[in-house]
């Protein structure tokens, strides 16, 4: 049984994404499809940026299938980190669980972005891309570790935010970094060898790879997502540590 | 005695001060490490007590003494710096206006998070749906978002929903000020059925009469401190005393100065004994330094200056004692006479023998205990009648 207050925070999440704006209703799939479209044309069309061969031969699937799960992570830990302060005057109060508060946000982008990557997989299969529906189920390990890292920053980064108002400001430009570094928008053959084996370190690099492998490939589960879950699970626990001792005594500072 | 509700044990809270911009690293490195506090503001000092089931308290004090910050941790949602609070049974909270409502949302959608905030959830929430529109009584606005809300339904709206709750233990901060008159009733009367089933209610209010009407004990704090503890008759007197003193204060400075200008006739004793609802006994003696018998005046105040009676030796034709040469001595009781609890003031003037020029002024305080709810200084005999003559 879902804690009912979890539950009303859910419901306020989603409504908050689908009311407000007259575009909002459809904004949750048109806003990375606007982001596909850009990368798409920068990259496919000026840059040319190859597709492996393994991964079939279209670029915009290559880059969907990278870009979703990676606009999750993204968005989720950025609008955690102004969370509590945008729910100031419920955490201060009311006995609300802060916990909930960027959990929420977090698995509501995640659930969206899920689902939109779903829409469009169906939506390519039948356009006759050479993609696999299969990979709806197959890459959820990958979802799953790194909803897990992002919501281990989500709790971070929404109790510090508190205290040090700067830090939404720097998750931007270093959200663009690592995204330009983990093969979503190019194929990791492009990068000269010597910088190879510090990409393929980045544990994020290795979750986009999944996603081409099991959405693009064909792949099913492996061993590795047992390592990137276990890995994210130990970032969301730390994030959490970080909450408990933080979050209490926020109300000082807000 | 019944079972304890509500201990606070030692609790103080000590706010960091915070600067234009923010708190920074090291304010977060210390939290991360869980150092205590070191420096800050102490809202909260060494506060400890108790409330047993059906034994309602209330919290009295000035403006900044603590009362809000001391309920928010009461309730749960601000931490101690130092001490515990321990809760046993429901807990509903209803501490500031609009606590927990977010404008956007329609009433009816704040409802639901705010119920499920106290715990009422899914059948039983939907069961008392209706109950707490009903007693809202805020119409087709319970649609509307929040945000248009005046602030008076506002309240409604957050006191409507503590109704259906019926918590064990209910605090409540300065909110009932808010509403309507006939709202502020509506509120009243239910607090006191809840009360006489046996609920418990933590108050703070400015309203005395509500804290004496509502509560049986009190606890006045004062700059963050446990000023007093005891009775909310005795604590409300206290604290109206204390009121009323600040603010005659400024007026008997001036009149001080003219008293005891010539010294010719002095009060040099002034003892009040058995001071209670029914009278006193005051016993005093003057000093004339032309030996001539001088007349005293006496008179009983109200703590804030106003006067309840006044009466003198001359217009008694009474002849003070000659106790030695130049010491005069006198003794009077009042005797049944009415006064309401509260703090007032005995006061004796020196007058020459004519009884025409004042002298010497000397006061005595006192209290009139008793738990009346009686408005006004004293206690006018009267009889209900039948009201066939209407």
């Amino acid at each position: 049984m879902v804690n009912p207050l979890f539950r009303a925070l859910v419901e306020r999440e989603i409504k908050n994404r689908f009311l407000g704006g007259a575009l909002s209703p459809v904004w949750w799939l048109a806003q990375p499809l606007l982001s596909l479209g850009v990368y798409a044309l920068v990259f496919g069309l000026f840059m040319r940026a190859a597709v492996p061969a393994r991964y079939g031969d279209s670029f915009v699937a290559y880059l969907a299938v990278g870009l979703w799960p990676w606009l999750a992570f993204a968005e989720s830990v950025t609008r955690s980190a102004t969370s509590l302060i945008a729910q100031a005057s419920l955490i201060t109060k009311t006995a609300l669980p802060r916990a909930f508060v960027p959990l929420s946000t977090v698995i509501v982008t995640f659930a969206l972005n899920w689902l939109a990557l779903a829409v469009i997989v169906l939506l390519f299969k039948a356009l006759g891309f050479s993609i696999h529906v299969g990979g709806i189920l197959f890459s959820l390990p990958a979802w799953i570790s790194l909803f897990l890292t992002a919501l281990g920053l989500a709790w971070i980064v929404s109790a510090a935010q508190v205290l040090v108002r700067d830090i939404e400001g720097m998750l931007g430009p270093l959200f663009m970094l690592l995204s330009f570094v983990c093969g979503i928008q190019y194929g990791l053959e492009s990068i000269p060898v010597a910088w190879r084996d510090i990409v393929l370190a980045n544990p994020f690099t290795q979750v986009i790879e999944r996603m081409h492998e099991t959405y693009l490939a064909g792949a099913g589960f492996a061993v590795v997502d047992a390592y990137l879950v276990a890995g994210a699970a130990l970032i969301a626990l730390l994030g959490y540590a970080f909450f408990r001792r933080v979050a209490p005594h926020v109300d000082d500072y807000l | 005695m019944s079972e304890i509700l509500l201990a606070i044990d030692h609790v103080s809270k000590t706010f960091p001060r915070i600067g234009r911009h923010g708190a920074g690293f090291a304010a977060l490195a210390r939290l991360v490490v869980a150092k205590p506090l070191t420096e800050g503001f102490n809202a909260l000092k060494d506060i400890d007590f108790s409330v047993r089931r059906g034994e309602s308290f209330a919290l009295v004090g000035e403006n900044g003494a603590g009362k809000s910050t001391l309920l928010k941790i009461i309730a749960g949602v601000l931490q101690p710096s130092k001490g515990s609070v321990t809760r046993t049974g429901t807990v509903g909270a209803l501490l500031e206006l609009g606590a927990g409502f977010h404008p956007e949302y329609s009433g009816r959608e704040n409802l639901k998070l705010a119920a499920a905030l106290q715990g009422l959830v899914g059948a039983a929430y939907e069961a008392k749906l209706d109950e707490i529109i009903r007693f809202a009584d805020i119409g087709e606005h319970i649609d509307a978002p929040i945000k248009t809300y005046s602030s008076g339904m506002v309240v409604r709206l957050g006191f409507a929903l503590v109704t259906a709750l019926k918590p064990d233990l209910l605090i409540t901060d300065e909110v009932l000020a808010v509403g309507d008159e006939s709202f502020q009733n509506k509120c009243i009367t239910w607090m006191e059925r809840y009360l006489a089933e046996g609920g418990t209610l933590l108050l703070v209010s400015h309203s005395l009469y509500h804290v004496k009407k509502l509560t049986q004990r009190a606890v006045w704090l004062d700059h963050g401190g446990m000023r007093m503890i005891g009775s909310a008759n005795d604590v409300a007197i206290a604290y109206q005393a204390f009121h009323e003193a600040k603010q005659a204060g400024a007026k008997q400075v001036a009149a001080a100065s003219d008293d005891s200008a010539l010294g010719q006739y002095a009060v040099t004793n002034l003892r009040i004994e058995r001071s209670d609802g029914d009278g006193l006994t005051v016993y005093g003696a003057l000093k004339s330094r032309d030996g001539r018998r001088p007349q005293v005046a006496l008179g009983v105040i109200r703590i804030d200056g106003t006067p309840v009676y006044g009466t003198t030796s001359e217009i008694d034709q009474i002849e003070l004692q000659e106790d030695g040469i130049g010491h005069f001595k006198f003794a009077l009781t009042f005797s049944d006479w009415r006064l309401l609890p509260g703090a007032y003031k005995l006061r004796a003037h020196a007058l020459d023998p004519e009884g025409m020029r004042l002298y010497d002024t000397v006061e005595r305080d006192f209290t009139v205990s008793g738990d009346s709810r009686e408005q006004g200084l004293v206690r006018l005999p009267h009889v209900w009648g039948a009201s066939n003559r209407l």
